[in-house]
């Protein structure tokens, strides 16, 4: 379906195409550079004044001290120095990388199953699955938080399954575990995140040309080697841009967190992003909570190249 | 032939230029100048005056505005709600801003700032003036007065007077406590009681405040209230590592390994264990009276509240509050009609309505004339609040404290923190803001 679709598609895109071909009386090409120029420009503001402008002040901000009302003071790296020096970072960006194997490799590997499992086989029920698996992305945060809080409580309805199941002997408040919180909570990362994962392999899948799988099975390749040589590779891009989305959430997760166990228990999950917030809003230290902010940037940056280096196209 | 796009960039540059320069407004306007020179009088004027008042969502406020307005017919109070969250992050810029509403719910601990900048005003002349340091109770006047630096609390100027106070203390079902308790040790057996019966002997949300409110309880009994003032107040020298703290985390520990408090409650919201004591599911709850009107509705007659029994058994003469105090702009044109509203929230009158909106009335002496549960906590409060006894939360002692003292006690009730620790670490943060 897909291929047919794209024809269509084409002459439209063309459009602006003949527009360049009525100016060719003077110089083309620059001409039409200019024209191109003009068409990004009122996005081009909108970015430099809602996304770049911000990002720059916040690194200007990084290098004073300032309460958000009083003059600020110049105050060089110590802002940052102060964060280096903190122990809390270290534990929240251990724990954002931890955060990791939850929001971005599991969901993509539930992805991938669900994707090998429903491709080619349910056809009328599609639409069904999509929606209740994508329904976690829909939802706020905040409520999915909520939501999580009381099925993970004491007499929630995880514990009311395990003694259902008879495991009554390991319930617990499993958010203020001290050694389990962080697992809890990634597990509620992973729930929302499988959704999108699929639904990306799911529309990357169904541009593989049929014949492909066609030719597999000819060759005598089962269910198995089919997923392994034709899906996986067909939905490589879509895996890269899974791997990015799911990633930043990982690192710059702060609602779900903020809403489930602050932080705790004891510090327990604490991330990067929540400590951002604390200096921020509770601390009123603009200036440390700006360096703070260019720091987790400047990880999330790194780690998602890495992870864009791994899953590159290998022919690109 | 490329002026269009020329123009658009230039149109775009002026965008982004205009972003940077109402950027740099917002930071460098700030700070202004305190001296204008105000004619302190304690009438209001019969010509129209409208002022702006700016509140977060406490029931109070509005009722408050009303019974003033009914007596000054030709003043105005335009109320402006934020809800809670976002209030004590926008009011600091709307205070700063040229429009800056005439009086403010003001916070000491979460808006100093407001002080060292000169945005709101030095209301000692006024209270010279309409007497309110005998008005309103001395204890919730010290927690509104400080320094010019807004370090340290209880000493210098007045700059917001309270209207409508609150008290924290244990709630418990009388259908499984048959009687309050007496002394801590009979608290404890209470406990072990609703333990042994199987039932959850304490409610407690401490992945919000529930936590180190029921820390704080304990410590207002265990030693010298002298010494938790200085050190809330920020007074130099202060330090919470001493024998009080000690005992009060100790105990706190203890009740903890007991079984009194269940780990889960550090994964548990304050609305959380509010709701699940009003459905009849512990035998004890800690936290403010704010809490009242809906374990009424819920509860009706099954629910009494007391203030954390001392070891002695004689009454407590300490309790932990906090008030919705209002202060007054630096900008505002008509200061002295805001003081009126001010000391309007003093009056008997006034008393009525804030009782009514679930706080403790300024006036202590007011007839409330209140039955059943309301009746147990004015009943605990006023001689509390008539001999100076009430105290802020701790929380108010640093900016970062509350990030301290919220992991902190989740460290205790899961024993994996000393409550040596706990207290260096909260003596630290305190450090911090006020150096060693």
């Amino acid at each position: 379906m897909a291929r047919e679709l794209s024809p269509a598609v084409s002459p439209p895109r063309a459009a602006p195409a003949r527009g360049g071909g009525r100016a060719a009386a003077g110089p083309p090409r620059r001409r039409g550079r200019a024209r191109g120029w003009l068409y990004v420009l009122p996005a081009l503001a909108v970015y430099l004044g809602f996304a770049i402008w911000p990002a720059l002040n916040t690194l200007r901000l990084s290098f004073l001290t300032w309460d958000g009302i009083l003059p600020p003071v110049w105050a060089g790296f110590s802002n940052y120095i102060k964060i280096f020096r903190d122990s809390a970072l270290y534990e929240a960006i251990l724990h954002s990388l931890a955060l990791i194997v939850f929001f971005s490799v599991i969901p993509i590997a539930v992805g991938l199953l669900m994707t090998a499992l429903l491709m080619g086989k349910v056809r009328r029920g599609m639409t069904f699955f999509r929606i209740i698996f994508f329904l976690p992305q829909v939802l706020p945060l905040v409520a999915v938080g909520i939501t999580w809080r009381w099925l993970y409580g004491e007499s929630g309805v995880v514990n009311q399954f395990l003694d259902l199941v008879g495991l009554g002997s390991i319930t617990r408040a499993w958010l203020g575990d001290y050694g389990l919180a962080l697992i809890a909570l990634g597990l509620i990362g992973t729930w929302v995140m499988s959704g999108l994962c699929m639904m990306l392999f799911l529309a990357g899948a169904q541009k593989i040309d049929p014949s492909l799988y066609e030719a597999a099975r000819l060759d005598g390749a089962g269910a198995f080697r089919q997923f392994r040589h034709v899906t996986v590779p067909g939905v490589r891009r879509e895996i890269t841009v899974a791997g990015v989305i799911t990633t930043i959430a990982a690192l710059a997760s702060f609602d779900l967190v903020f809403v489930t166990t602050n932080g705790g228990p004891a510090g327990q999950t604490n991330v990067p992003g929540l400590l951002v917030y604390r200096l921020a809003f509770n601390e009123g230290d603009i200036g440390g909570a700006s360096a703070l902010a260019v720091v987790l940037t400047v990880i999330v940056v790194a780690v998602v190249s890495a992870v864009r280096y791994f899953t590159r196209d290998d022919q690109s | 032939m490329t002026r269009p796009a020329r123009r658009a960039a230039v149109a775009a540059l002026s965008v982004t230029t205009a972003f940077a320069l109402t950027a740099c407004a917002g930071a460098s306007s700030s700070g202004g100048s305190t001296a204008t020179k105000v004619n302190v009088s304690t009438t209001v004027p019969n010509d129209p005056v409208t002022l702006t008042l700016a509140y977060t969502n406490d029931p109070p406020t509005k009722a408050l505005i009303d019974g003033f307005t009914k007596k000054h017919p030709n003043v105005t109070v335009k109320p402006q709600m934020t809800p809670f969250n976002d209030y004590i992050k926008s009011i600091k810029l709307a205070m700063s801003s040229d429009s800056a509403p005439d009086i403010a719910q003001y916070n000491p601990g979460a808006m100093n700032s407001l002080v060292p900048a000169g945005l709101i005003l030095d209301l000692s002349p006024w209270s010279k003036a309409y007497g309110w340091t005998t008005k309103f109770p001395p204890a919730s006047l010290e927690v509104l007065s400080s320094d010019k630096s807004a370090k340290q609390f209880g000493t210098g100027s007045l700059y917001a007077v309270p209207g409508g106070l609150s008290v924290l203390g244990v709630f418990y079902n009388k259908k499984i406590v048959k009687q309050a308790p007496k002394t801590l040790a009979e608290f404890e057996a209470a406990m072990q009681k609703a333990k042994d019966a199987g039932q959850t002997p304490l409610s407690n949300g401490a992945l919000q405040v529930g936590g180190f409110h029921l820390w704080n309880a304990l410590l207002n009994v265990t030693g010298d209230v002298n010494d938790y003032r200085s050190w809330v107040y920020g007074k130099p020298g202060a330090t919470i590592v001493n024998p009080a703290a000690s005992k009060a985390t100790q105990t706190l520990t203890d009740w903890a390994k007991k079984g009194y408090i269940s780990a889960g409650a550090s994964a548990t919201a304050d609305a959380d264990a509010l709701a699940s004591f009003a459905k009849g599911g512990s035998a004890f709850l800690i936290t403010g009276n704010w809490a009242a009107s809906t374990l009424e509705t819920e509860m009706k007659d099954d629910v009494g509240f007391f203030l954390m029994p001392t070891p002695s058994g004689e009454p407590a003469k300490v309790a932990s509050g906090a008030s919705v105090a209002y202060a007054i702009s630096s900008k505002s044109k008509n200061p002295n009609v805001a003081a009126a509203f001010l000391d309007y929230l003093s009056s008997p009158e006034a008393a009525k309505i804030e009782f009514d909106g679930g706080f403790m009335p300024v006036d202590t002496k007011a007839d409330l004339g209140a039955t059943g549960l309301r009746g147990d906590i004015a009943g605990v409060f006023a001689p509390v609040a008539q001999g100076n006894g009430i105290v802020p939360f701790p929380d108010f002692a640093s900016p970062g404290m509350i990030d301290k003292l919220t992991p902190g006690i989740q460290g205790l009730i899961s024993d994996k923190m000393t409550p040596d620790a706990f207290l260096k670490s909260l003596q630290e943060s305190w450090d911090a803001h006020h150096g060693s």
